[in-house]
């Protein structure tokens, strides 16, 4: 089963600081158990909503917003793919997430993800298709 | 430059609706696009918040709630991922995501929002920001593991 691990925004992430040298170490030592026990299949921090935008759909026509976005909570700041055997599992690694981050508080919400085989035989033959042709 | 483009969760796909046929179709033909115009590097759908769980850190415990979480809109349904040149490219793939009024959408009548946002890199770690050669090291070990995960 695969599993996102989303890490919300806080202040200090919108305002675009940078990490400390002591989370960086702790989170690639995180990172680093979850690439030895095998469970690790992506990951990446993403910039203040500053640098984003929002594209809003109605009848079908996009209207664009650029950012920065006010309800820094709701937003995200971060994550991490996880493949592992159960929720369980998934929740025992999240629980293990570096102390130092936000300074000893900060929320993450895990989410599984769909499968392939979770739209029927063919989707799995379109993506296959799609993931062959990728290489 | 690295962006993923967030899209919003709705009540369906908070009630575990799944996508009709011709919404597949048209997601796996924009996808297609995506792959042919070599920009897509991974994109997944979220199961249902009712699936997953939070975990909250505060003075070093770690406190789990289980889902689902009200708040759909706030709430992500799926990304993708992708390498382009400018935000302004990245705006322009947004812009195309199927959300057809009179066709299959994402969410329903073509109501939907996608959240574009710039990815760090490795270039946004350099040793002038983190000098110690633990954690330049340790970067170095995930970028190659990284490479190898996306070959």
């Amino acid at each position: 089963m695969r599993f996102m691990i989303i890490r919300k925004a806080d202040e200090e992430t919108e305002a675009s600081m940078m990490p400390t040298q002591e989370l960086i170490d702790s989170m690639m030592a995180y990172n680093g158990e979850m690439i030895k026990a095998g469970v690790l299949i992506d990951g990446a921090g993403l910039q203040a909503s500053s640098k984003g935008a929002r594209i809003s759909f109605a009848n079908g026509k996009p209207t664009v917003t650029d950012g920065p976005f006010a309800e820094a909570k709701e937003l995200v700041a971060g994550f991490t793919i996880i493949d592992v055997k159960s929720k369980d599992e998934a929740i025992a690694w999240v629980k293990r997430w570096p102390q130092l981050d936000g300074h000893g508080s900060v929320q993450l919400e895990l989410r599984q993800l769909f499968m392939p085989e979770d739209f029927g035989p063919e989707a799995i033959a379109q993506f296959d298709d799609l993931t062959n042709r990728k290489k | 430059m690295k962006f993923m483009m967030l899209i919003k969760a709705d009540e369906q796909t908070e009630a575990g609706v799944m996508p009709t046929e011709e919404l597949l179709i048209a997601m796996g033909k924009y996808n297609e696009e995506l792959i042919k115009a070599g920009v897509l590097l991974a994109a997944d759908g979220l199961q249902p918040s009712s699936k997953g769980a939070r975990v909250r850190h505060a003075g070093g415990k770690a406190t789990v709630i289980d889902g689902p979480f009200a708040e759909s809109k706030e709430l992500i349904a799926g990304y993708w991922m992708i390498q382009v040149k400018s935000k302004a490219e990245a705006i322009e793939w947004a812009k195309r995501v199927p959300f057809d009024p009179n066709g299959p959408s994402a969410t329903s009548d073509g109501v939907g929002e996608i959240e574009l946002r710039q990815l760090f890199e490795a270039s946004d770690f350099s040793p002038d920001l983190y000098p110690s050669d633990e954690a330049q090291e340790l970067m170095q070990a995930e970028g190659q593991f990284r490479k190898r995960a996306n070959s």
